[in-house]
């Protein structure tokens, strides 16, 4: 029993190591303080913590899919690769808060912490096939991030903010639960296998209770991706957020939602099992509301934040698209979507922050004529703001084809035509960023951006060169995924 | 004495009076305490499944958890409603109105 406990965990490892650098941070940051010593080695010992993470999930692609801890968690390659996308992007955000004035600079190890941990949470909603470790999941995620929204401890709106993400949570958490409650007594069974077995065969009174149970399970786990019905919360949260935190928030806890949502689907209600087709329905349904909501409700949007968070919900319907074709067109699809999502998104940020920096806002105005000082700071901006658009050759054009392609293939026409339909409204709220920071005079008194550095450069530059260079090389990367198939249940 | 359906029965209750707190009052605190009602209901729920459906212990140790998340919660939440009083010496919801876009 013990030898085989270790050996689960030499496959745990990535998590561990996670854990382990939580730890690290707090005791580097207690030991030193944030003093300029301090401050270097807990920065340090983020970034060598998460680069172990990286090393040992590389090692971890490709093998056969394998259950640990009694069929709680399963590490298959599509899991792990959507960990190395997580793993990444909280890599990415330590960098950004690092350049980041936005967060008090006495505050910046708790950032550290406390998205580590998230990050553990979201690795454990990834690998879930049991209905208990997927709710610590989702609530090893929430919790922190509440916390972490109100990190502005000073600002009214962060703690708003804190505030609106708590109690939604805390309410759509409560929901998810009293459907898995009942799935529990339906089904006998909180494991993903057994409820996989009892799902091919409801009639009758137990085919709507089990509906409705998955409906207010799919509560909890929709407000974490912020699809339609939940996504309120969002627009406000981000704006509320520190610019890092922001970052943080539209990368690692949609994609671990959008990666159980994947793995339910495909577990409960594939084309055999009695709610595969009331299930599809009402994902697509979903994800042409999230996507037409999210990028009408861009457009009118002033401040930045807002619109990415808006532009991020839109993001989140085209990638539903691929969990709905439930195989492995679609699961790689998703995975492409989520790898320059991430690159796009933090590129994004990155560069709302250095405005945020210099004018306290995030508002249109401040990026008026950026390009006359800051050319090659604009330059970047443009292209991931065309790549965030869809427009070839960027990486986002590549996403969303593949996307639709899937979906065609899988003949759901009309969900791909409002795909398409949207992919033209986003364009107008991308470009008029674009135009505003080109074509737009700039104020009088136009002051010098805090913290452009040439370090900043160089990370900018590594930010928006995978943009580019994943549209145009993709089909090596999609050769890497098209090994990454989704184990079922466990 | 009291079957399945009696415990379903008050869960079901406890759930949609957490839903009323949570849809009908306007103070933070009131509206965690409906939070608390429905993670509850739900609790109440596993329990009962596993005493007369489901006869293993997946249910109690289910709703062990539930008890020490809401805890969690709870004090993340209580906290944050702190720090919102100490800036604007009001938990009242309507006036947590200064993000909108």
């Amino acid at each position: 029993m013990t030898v085989s406990l270790l050996t689960h965990l030499s496959f745990y490892l990535p998590e561990a190591i996670a854990i382990l650098t939580m730890c690290g941070l707090l005791f580097v940051e207690a030991a030193y303080g944030m003093a300029e010593r301090g401050r270097t080695l807990v920065y340090i010992t983020g970034i060598i913590g998460m680069v172990l993470c990286l090393a040992l999930l590389g090692s971890n692609v490709g093998i056969a899919p394998i259950s640990l801890f009694a069929k709680s968690v399963v590490i298959d390659s599509f899991g792990t690769s959507m960990k190395i996308i997580m793993v990444l992007g909280t890599l990415g955000t330590f960098f950004i808060s690092d350049k980041s004035t936005d967060i008090y600079e006495n505050l910046k190890s708790e950032y550290l912490i406390m998205a580590t941990g998230v990050l553990v949470g979201g690795m454990l909603l990834v690998s879930a096939t049991n209905l208990l470790t997927l709710y610590l999941g989702i609530e090893t995620l929430s919790i922190l991030s509440y916390v972490m929204t109100s990190l502005k401890r000073k600002e009214s709106t962060s703690q708003e903010a804190g505030i609106k993400y708590a109690l939604y949570g805390g309410v759509t958490a409560g929901i998810m639960l009293f459907g898995m409650s009942h799935l529990y007594g339906l089904f006998g069974s909180i494991n993903f296998a057994d409820i996989a077995v009892g799902v091919k065969t409801l009639e009758g009174a137990k085919f709507t209770a089990a509906l409705v149970s998955f409906l207010l399970f799919f509560v909890g786990v929709g407000y974490k991706i912020a699809c339609f019905p939940f996504h309120m919360w969002s627009p406000d949260v981000y704006q509320g957020s520190p610019v890092p935190v922001t970052a943080f928030f539209s990368i690692v806890p949609k994609l671990a939602g959008i990666a159980v949502v994947t793995r339910v689907t495909m577990t409960f209600f594939s084309a055999e099992s009695a709610l595969g087709d009331v299930w599809s329905i009402f994902l697509q349904v979903i994800a042409a509301l999230t996507m037409t909501v999210g990028n009408l409700a861009a457009l009118r949007q002033e401040s930045v934040k807002r619109m990415l968070a808006y532009s991020s919900i839109g993001h989140v319907g085209m990638i539903l698209m691929g969990v709905i074709v439930m195989n492995q067109t679609g699961t790689n699809a998703i995975l492409f979507y989520g790898l320059v999502y991430m690159f796009m998104t933090l590129a994004a940020f990155f560069i709302t922050g250095f405005v945020v920096n210099r004018y306290g806002s995030d508002d249109h105005v401040f990026f008026r004529g950026l390009v006359k000082n800051y050319p090659f700071l604009t330059i970047c901006f443009v292209l991931v703001l065309f790549s965030l658009a869809g427009l070839p050759p960027f990486g986002g054009f590549v996403a969303k084809f593949n996307m639709i392609s899937a979906a065609i293939n899988s003949k759901l026409y009309s969900l791909s035509f409002i795909a398409a339909i949207n992919s033209v409204i986003s364009l107008y709220f991308y470009i008029r960023l674009a135009k505003t920071m080109t074509l737009d005079q700039p104020d009088e008194e136009t002051e010098e951006l805090v913290e452009y550095t040439v370090p900043a450069r160089i990370y900018l530059a590594a930010l928006t060169i995978p943009v580019v260079v994943l549209g145009i090389f993709w089909d090596k990367i999609y050769k890497v995924y098209s090994a990454a198939t989704i184990a079922l249940g466990g | 004495m009291f079957g399945l359906e009696w415990y379903l029965g008050i869960s079901l209750v406890l759930f949609f009076v957490g839903i009323a707190v949570i849809l009908s009052r306007k103070n933070i605190v009131a509206i965690l305490l409906g939070v608390e009602l429905i993670l509850n209901s739900a609790a109440l729920n596993f329990v009962a499944y596993s005493r007369f459906v489901t006869q293993n212990l997946d249910g109690h140790i289910f709703s062990l958890f539930i008890i020490v998340i809401a805890a969690a919660e709870a004090a993340v939440g209580l906290a944050i409603v702190i720090r919102y009083f100490q800036i604007n010496n009001t938990i009242h919801v309507d006036e947590a109105k200064e993000l909108r876009g």
